[in-house]
């Protein structure tokens, strides 16, 4: 066992277990969806991509490129979401726009785990 | 250097949860939870000590504890963070990687002929100028960073790129662009001879089809590196012996090396050596290899040396007319028979005996012959203010060498090829080079490619061994008339042909040789690759491109 994995295996599916939080429910709707919830997703998003820093193999460099595609889409969600709450203008259409972004970083957060634990049952040790 | 970010990242949000849970209380006395940008916002400017206050309303003072609490724990983090970013940036390992990342950029945009220069000195300095007037680019690697500083200082145009690590370390030719195909050559001539051979074999196995250059001081040392397949050996003595040598049987071919090394014009004073009484001051390399020299030519000069060791050596080597003694006192100088000399040949390794030398043979026979040499390199000569007959600096001898044989490969072999040929044939080129284009012509090279002269290599394609090489010579204003070039010498593939004739065949990838002028220089690249020209030299008739059927 190794603890570097266990802490980096535990963001990374952290990440993504978060954000599914988020996600999940009607989309228009906006009670089913909390604003701390997805910023806890960020918080363990960015946690995420600096373990991933460092690694030079050719997985490495994918499992870095989800981590910027799913910070980058709820940085987006999040940014929306303070805009227009501050002008009283949060409608469905927006919400709508917000939960996208964020399923679109669920995508790259399930790529992300699914490349994370095909590299581990690849290493031998 | 995961660490400065999880802990900002980890402070932060901390810091954040804290100011989200705690409520505070608006202006009109209502309960208030900060939103989540108010609360990131309030930590980014607490955090870098910017302290904008209590935004947007207040605290209490449940969130004032908080906050006193969390100012310690995101501050340090910050200044944490931030101080090993910087020290990072400050770091020599750091800072030296990023240099040579900018210095292998800057090789690799370099898109024409260069080559790597090894050591900064005055020697190398001077080497760099005369490459870059011949349109080759350069690159160095020097070991001390104060004098990688001078380079800079310098401000070559084109920009010189440099590279301080030390030579040894086959990665900073690697580095410098030795397998790119644009590297023509590498240059060492370090006074180390082990790191010269050194250098050869590791760029003979980096690029087996780069030239190198490289310095050696005696005949073993030479042997030693053509064996490691260097391309061209530079021996200052021997190469100051040769050219002696030619004084002495060819002036005339003498006269014609200076003009290619462009020391000298075509039309200066022939100057020949006398083939008795001749005095060599000092046997060390140098002496050593003039003498020797002199005995293949069945001539022996009086030899004066001081030095001990150095006369044990030149007893074992047969020299038989030696002295020993201090060559710039008068009674070797008599017994050396100076009164009779006809020529003084200068050749210690310390300035300041043969200065002294100098001065005491002008006194004594001011009608010999002087040859001197020069040990240190400098801007002002003292020597080149004594109206000596010949000054012989080993390192000028090298500059000019090393450039010529890198910058103008077509005229180092033809030198080369000149050497075996006699006085008559030097006279009779000598004679035709002034007559027909002046006592100072430039030399042009042009290859027979498709690159260079595309129109000569597409006609000699489809209609070989039809073009003469006296063609070459039309001018293109009016093809009646000649242009002032003369063909030295034509390279080709199992063939080198020395000063050929106007009715030779051309061939396809033949390197040629000219003496010309600027006007003929301007031409023959026009007729070489222009459609309209090389048509109307080769038959008279300007080009059409339309109407061809009537």
């Amino acid at each position: 066992m190794n603890l570097d994995k266990v802490i980096a295996g535990f963001f990374i599916i952290l990440a993504m277990t978060l954000n599914f939080g988020f996600w999940y429910g009607d989309p228009l709707d906006m009670n089913m969806h909390s604003k701390y919830e997805l910023f806890a997703a960020i918080v363990v998003n960015l946690i995420a991509t600096v373990l991933k820093l460092g690694d030079k193999t050719q997985i490495g460099s994918v499992l870095i490129a989800t981590s910027l595609v799913a910070n980058l889409q709820l940085l987006a969600a999040a940014t929306l979401w303070t805009i227009f709450t501050d002008a009283k203008s949060i409608d469905p259409e927006i919400f709508g726009i917000i939960i996208s972004l964020s399923a679109g970083a669920l995508l790259a957060n399930i790529t992300s785990v699914v490349l994370y634990v095909g590299d581990t049952l690849k290493s031998k040790r | 250097m995961r660490l400065p970010f999880i802990v900002i990242l980890s402070t932060y949000t901390l810091a954040m949860t804290g100011l989200l849970l705690i409520p505070g209380v608006d202006a009109n006395g209502n309960s208030f939870h900060l939103s989540i940008f108010d609360a990131f916002y309030f930590v980014t400017y607490t955090a870098t000590t910017i302290g904008f206050g209590e935004l947007p309303f207040a605290f209490t003072h449940n969130q004032k504890i908080w906050v006193s609490a969390s100012i310690y724990l995101v501050v340090l983090g910050w200044f944490y963070s931030i101080g090993t970013l910087i020290s990072l940036f400050q770091n020599k390992i750091f800072l030296s990687e990023i240099a040579i990342a900018r210095f292998q950029r800057s090789v690799k945009n370099i898109e024409e002929n260069f080559v790597i220069v090894l050591g900064y000195n005055e020697t190398t300095r001077e080497i760099i100028k005369r490459m870059l007037a011949a349109k080759m680019r350069v690159v160095v690697i020097e070991m001390q960073q104060e004098r990688a500083d001078y380079l800079q200082l310098e401000g070559f145009v084109p920009n010189v790129p440099i590279l301080v690590k030390d030579a040894h370390n086959p990665n900073a030719l690697e580095y410098a662009g030795i397998k790119s195909p644009y590297c023509k050559g590498v240059i060492s001539i370090f006074e180390d001879n082990a790191l010269n051979l050194r250098i050869t074999l590791a760029s003979k196995l980096l690029n087996p089809h780069v030239n190198v250059v490289v310095k050696a001081t005696t005949a073993a040392e030479a042997e030693n590196l053509r064996d490691a397949h260097a391309d061209i050996v530079d021996n200052p003595f021997a190469i100051i012996a040769y050219q002696l040598q030619m004084a002495l049987k060819a002036p005339s071919l003498y006269k014609l090396e200076n003009w290619l090394y462009k020391t000298d014009t075509l039309e200066s004073k022939t100057f020949s050596i006398p083939d008795t009484d001749i005095i060599i001051c000092g046997y060390g390399r140098l002496g050593a290899t003039i003498y020797e020299m002199f005995k293949k030519n069945n001539i022996t000069p009086t030899v004066i040396e001081v030095n001990d060791s150095r006369i044990n050596t030149a007893n074992y080597s047969g020299v038989n007319k030696i002295i020993h003694g201090s060559a710039d006192d008068h009674f070797y100088l008599e017994t050396a028979n100076i009164y009779d000399a006809k020529l003084v040949i200068i050749a210690t390794d310390n300035d300041t005996i043969n200065l002294s030398i100098l001065s005491t043979v002008k006194k004594m026979n001011p009608t010999a012959l002087i040859i001197a040499r020069e040990n240190e390199i400098t801007d002002f000569s003292i020597f080149s203010q004594a109206k000596i007959d010949r000054l012989y600096i080993p390192e000028r001898i090298l500059i000019q060498k090393t450039t010529n044989a890198l910058s103008n490969p077509l005229g180092d072999k033809f030198i080369r090829m000149i050497a075996l040929k006699d006085e008559a044939w030097g006279q009779a080129l000598l004679v035709n080079l002034v007559k027909n284009i002046g006592v100072n012509p430039k030399t042009y090279e042009l290859d027979l490619t498709e690159k260079e002269a595309y129109e000569i290599h597409k006609y000699l394609k489809n209609k070989e061994n039809t073009l003469t090489l006296g063609t070459l010579k039309l001018s293109r204003r009016d093809r009646n008339q000649k242009n002032n070039l003369l063909p030295l010498l034509i390279l080709r593939e199992n063939e080198e042909i020395l000063s050929p004739s106007d009715d030779t065949l051309l061939q396809i990838d033949d390197r040629i040789l000219f003496a010309c002028d600027s006007n003929a220089i301007d031409d023959l690249e026009y007729i070489a690759n222009n459609a309209y020209e090389f048509k109307y030299i080769i038959s008279g008739e300007e080009r059409k491109l339309f109407f061809n059927q009537l």
